[in-house]
């Protein structure tokens, strides 16, 4: 297909075959990626910029890995969340970027929309790492290409989501990615944090864990943000972890050899117990590659123009 | 003089809605009748010059009066002033506003009252009208000294912006405000409901994760407020009503014979949550936009007298405070400039509600429960009349807006039906929608 969308902020708006299209590209990225000499010439002279208002090691610096296997130079501002309110708006940082001539810039920021915002503005590419609890596109991209190198052709296999969805940009750019490629997805938590409004993503829902895990081929487990209890919205982490934690016994329910994945960072002993975690570490570890690869297929599509990596 | 011909005179304090000629005299109105003839009127002018208006196709009314303006002034003069916010006024059709409280510093003693009135006075466009707040500073513990405030000017007492949140000081208000006369004006928010939210809870806040402000943040401090002011006997006001439940919690108060009135914004009548983008700043708005549901019963109350009133809520914000991502763009929709226009064609065009209703709530009542002079055009009054051209058609461009603020939704819409004339006392301020 002829690529010819300038940013990505949302799986929400992106056609299946779009998303194929990414993970076709992924494909062929990742290859390049186990080559012992992984660097190519092809964005050579591009210049990527990560713009992080948030703290992230993980997806910063595989964004960085990305832009620079594929040739570009790469240049990471991290903003101080403090800042934000009394120093330079967004839009006054993102035209300075822009004045700069960056050709793609990577936004990770704490408010829902911000991507769009700054897409809006920019005539460079945008990818959004994450925007408040909106959307976290290249997160999902990257798991379903991870279900894909599992599992295969994903259509009609059951996804369980467990956990904060409220605040989950995780959550929300996962279901709607699993549900464009003909997944069934479940949300599962306390009533507190997988409120009825959550429905809107044509998910179903469930407070239930155990009674949604029988045929799951699939549970994603979600961080829980510890400062969750503060706020009221879970009694304690032993109550949650007692009816939602990922554990051995529980996975059984599933009555498949279910693959269990979590975005990271874990809370281990609360949303996922420690053996549990042990036996995804594997895992987890090529979600960190696929990431690289994911990440390197949206900038070579966004700015690779007329090269052609991918025959 | 003045002799508007022939044009369509809706005046609910006469329950007049008819083809009538209107004479303005003076500053005043001289008569409205069937028809006249130049004889008679040449008779009337008494030698003094005479402009004719031929009104045919096109609304007299009187000019509106908006119970619920913010201008900024004094402290925020970056966002409105006095003088932009009552040239807005004029060229929306509104010839009384009313002023909230909650500005820099808040407006809570005579002094800072009479300051209010007296930039209304210099800017010398709509009859700006203050309101004081309720307590010394909006910080809802100390009430205002409430009679000197209103020997300084002041026509109600609000705390708008901000919720009082103890209940005895509710009651307190209530009470106390009796001495006035004047209704208590309550911004009906529960502060741990509403918490850090953005937008109306819903699918559409779940869908884009924006943080969600439940229909009860209003609705329970509205059930509150009426319980308050059924066991004082005060006078209450209840602002910016966006819920069917507040709108049902209302009806049963007035059923009650509870002394309340109720206002509603056009935007909270036009747009709901689904129409929101995400970085759709223009929309954010405090209470937020409701769900379908709620437009209909808001329409419905508007219709069958549960809510009183259309107010503009007009609050204005600098074009680098709404350039923000959504979480951070301040809540506010200014309005005075399209609001009547946006009434005409989303909600009279469309028959949903009577332009007659309309002009009812937006000029006749609220004079009624605030005490106001204007809101009619019985001969003797004071002029201050609207004509209103249903065919005018308008792009809403920066350019053109009198009001410092941008933060529109209608912005770069074409919108159709506008008043192209308005007077104030008599004196023309607006003419083909330009402030004169």
């Amino acid at each position: 297909m002829k690529w010819q969308r300038k940013d990505i902020l949302a799986i929400e708006d992106m056609s299946v075959e779009e998303i194929r299209h990414i993970l076709h590209t992924a494909k062929v990225m990742k290859e390049i990626l186990m080559r012992p000499i992984k660097k190519l010439p092809t964005l050579k002279g591009k210049s990527v910029v990560n713009l992080f208002y948030e703290a992230s090691t993980r997806t910063r610096t595989s964004f960085e890995m990305a832009a620079k296997v594929l040739g570009a130079d790469t240049t990471s501002i991290a903003v101080a969340q403090s800042s934000v309110s009394k120093g330079e708006s967004l839009y006054d940082t993102a035209k300075t970027i822009q004045a700069m001539r960056a050709d793609v810039v990577i936004l990770r920021h704490p408010s829902s929309g911000s991507a769009k915002f700054l897409a809006d503005i920019l005539d460079p590419a945008v990818i959004n790492a994450g925007d408040g609890q909106h959307a976290h596109p290249t997160q999902a991209l990257l798991d379903i290409f991870t279900m894909q190198e599992n599992l295969g052709e994903l259509e009609g296999k059951n996804v369980v989501i467990v956990g904060d969805v409220l605040h989950s940009r995780v959550a929300r750019s996962n279901a709607w990615c699993l549900q464009k490629m003909g997944v069934n997805v479940t949300f599962a938590g306390p009533p507190t944090l997988v409120p009825a409004e959550m429905e809107g993503l044509g998910v179903k829902i469930t407070h239930d864990l155990d009674s949604a895990l029988p045929g799951a081929d699939i549970v994603m487990a979600l961080r829980l943000q510890l400062e969750r209890q503060k706020s009221g919205l879970l009694p304690s982490l032993r109550e949650y972890s007692h009816l939602y934690g990922l554990t051995t016994e529980r996975l059984k329910k599933t009555g498949k050899q279910s693959i269990v994945l979590h975005p990271g960072p874990m809370n281990r002993g609360v949303e996922i117990s420690d053996d549990v975690a042990n036996s995804v570490d594997a895992l987890i570890e090529r979600q960190v590659t696929n990431g690289v690869a994911i990440r390197m297929a949206l900038i070579y599509l966004l700015i690779g123009g007329s090269s052609n990596v991918v025959a | 003089m003045w002799w508007l011909k022939d044009v369509w005179v809706i005046d609910p304090s006469q329950k007049i809605s008819a083809p009538r000629d209107v004479l303005v005299k003076g500053g005043q109105v001289l008569g409205i009748s069937s028809s006249l003839t130049e004889k008679e009127v040449l008779e009337k002018a008494q030698g003094e010059s005479l402009e004719t208006i031929n009104g045919k196709g096109k609304f007299l009314f009187p000019g509106l009066i908006d119970v619920h303006t913010h201008l900024r002034e004094p402290g925020q003069e970056d966002k409105e002033d006095i003088l932009s916010g009552s040239r807005a006024a004029v060229r929306g059709g509104f010839t009384t506003i009313m002023a909230m409280a909650n500005t820099q510093p808040p407006i809570d003693n005579r002094a800072l009252i009479e300051f209010v009135c007296r930039q209304g006075e210099r800017a010398g466009y709509a009859h700006v009208l203050p309101i004081g707040t309720v307590t010394k500073g909006m910080l809802g513990s100390e009430l205002v000294e409430m009679a000197d405030m209103k020997e300084g000017g002041a026509v109600a007492f609000s705390d708008d912006g901000k919720n009082i949140q103890s209940s005895e000081v509710m009651r307190l208000a209530l009470e106390y405000a009796k001495l006035t006369g004047f209704p208590i004006i309550s911004h009906c928010e529960d502060k741990d409901l509403a918490g850090e939210g953005l937008m109306r809870r819903g699918v559409a806040s779940g869908r884009m994760g924006l943080r969600g402000i439940p229909a009860s943040a209003e609705s329970v401090i509205v059930a509150r407020d009426l319980i308050l002011a059924e066991e004082t006997g005060g006078k209450l006001h209840l602002a910016h009503i966006s819920t069917a439940e507040s709108v049902e919690l209302i009806r049963k108060a007035k059923a009650r014979g509870v002394d309340v009135t109720a206002e509603v914004n056009p935007h909270h009548l036009i747009f709901c949550d689904e129409e929101i983008g995400i970085t759709d700043t223009a929309l954010k708005v405090n209470p937020p936009l409701g769900s379908r549901g709620d437009r209909e019963a808001l329409i419905e109350g508007l219709r069958d007298g549960t809510l009183d009133m259309i107010a503009t809520d007009h609050a204005p914000h600098t074009q680098a405070e709404k350039a923000r991502p959504f979480a951070e763009a301040p809540f506010g929709i200014a309005s005075l400039e399209t609001a009547l226009s946006a009434v005409w064609q989303y909600l009279v065009l469309p028959g949903r509600l009577s332009l007659d209703r309309v002009i009812e709530a937006w000029s006749d009542t609220p004079a009624q429960r605030f005490g106001l002079t204007g809101g009619s055009l019985k001969p003797g009054t004071s002029a201050d009349m609207v004509l209103f051209d249903p065919d005018f058609s308008e792009v809403i461009e920066p350019a053109k807006l009198v009001s410092k603020a941008r933060n529109t939704p209608f912005l770069g819409k074409t919108m159709q039906g506008f008043p192209v004339m308005v007077w104030v006392e008599g004196r023309l301020v607006q003419r083909d929608r330009t402030v004169i």
